[in-house]
């Protein structure tokens, strides 16, 4: 039998549905920045809104970036579903961290499509996800640059503000 | 025109002429694209087949299935459709592109 359909697509369905989830995990946290920032702007964290604006935008490009791959393999990206988008923090502390606790998520998701694929020797997605492997280092990194930068500043005082300003150093 | 794969009710065929598939639906056969098949898969796999054992969710156990943009129009029972994921998972294992029969539920 001739292979039409996979001429038609070059990957396995299975990373195709994954991907999707990874989709829609982009998009949610492009939308949970979003709303960081919102909570920023909202008590005076300036700097903090710049970088949760920008982080927000990055999501939206990794999320592109499989959506794109995705119609390069002939496959069928969906349009994600967001919903129940937190907007509550009680600190920026409490922002950053979940912020971390948010790229620890993405990245354990990644890495099981890693090995999902590899599972299924589909060897186009495993090397696709690569750079995501590597980004999500980056990102983990930056949070945890900022969080460092948190404790070494402290929140007394005109700690709050100064952090804000510090934060700035991640804006590139 | 080749089988792909049978299920209880249903036929997947595959013809290399036109560079198509059709699903024999009993009271139809649907011609489709690659990707209206995805859609399809999609469309399928994505029922809530539970609701159909709570009547509060689903109190019928019906389902509407529309496909290759609201073109055609099935109304299938719960038995229906899980013959239809069945045809779905097995038929896109028989086409190379899935590696086992417990293809992942989006
Ligand atoms: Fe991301
Ligand atoms: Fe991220």
């Amino acid at each position: 039998m001739k292979d039409i359909a996979r001429q038609a697509m070059s990957i396995k369905v299975e990373s195709m549905d994954m991907l999707n989830g990874q989709i829609k995990m982009e998009a949610n946290a492009s939308a949970t920045y979003l709303a960081m920032a919102s909570w920023c702007e909202q008590n005076g964290f300036f700097t903090s809104a710049k970088f949760f604006f920008k982080q927000s935008e990055e999501e939206r490009e990794h999320m592109m970036k499989i959506f794109n791959f995705l119609i390069d393999v002939g496959g069928s990206p969906l349009s994600p579903e967001v919903t129940n988008i937190n907007h509550d923090y009680s600190s920026i502390v409490d922002v950053f961290e979940h912020t971390l606790d948010h790229e620890i998520a993405v990245t354990k998701s990644i890495h099981q499509i890693v090995m999902k694929a590899r599972e299924l020797g589909d060897l186009t997605t495993e090397r696709f996800l690569d750079w995501f492997v590597l980004e999500q280092v980056e990102e983990e990194n930056t949070i945890r640059d900022i969080l460092d930068m948190i404790s070494v500043t402290g929140t007394e005082g005109v700690g709050l503000q100064l952090i804000d300003d510090h934060v700035g150093n991640w804006i590139n | 025109m080749k089988v792909v794969y049978q299920s209880t009710y249903y036929t997947l065929y595959q013809s290399e002429k036109e560079r198509c598939f059709y699903i024999d639906f009993v009271q139809k056969t649907v011609r489709m694209s690659f990707c209206q098949l995805l859609a399809l898969r999609h469309k399928v796999l994505s029922i809530p087949i539970e609701h159909h054992f709570d009547s509060d969710l689903n109190k019928h156990g019906f389902e509407l299935l529309q496909l290759c943009n609201k073109e055609h129009l099935f109304i299938l029972n719960t038995l229906e459709v899980l013959d239809l994921k069945s045809l779905v998972e097995q038929g896109f294992v028989r086409l190379g592109i899935s590696v086992n029969a417990t293809a992942l539920h989006v």
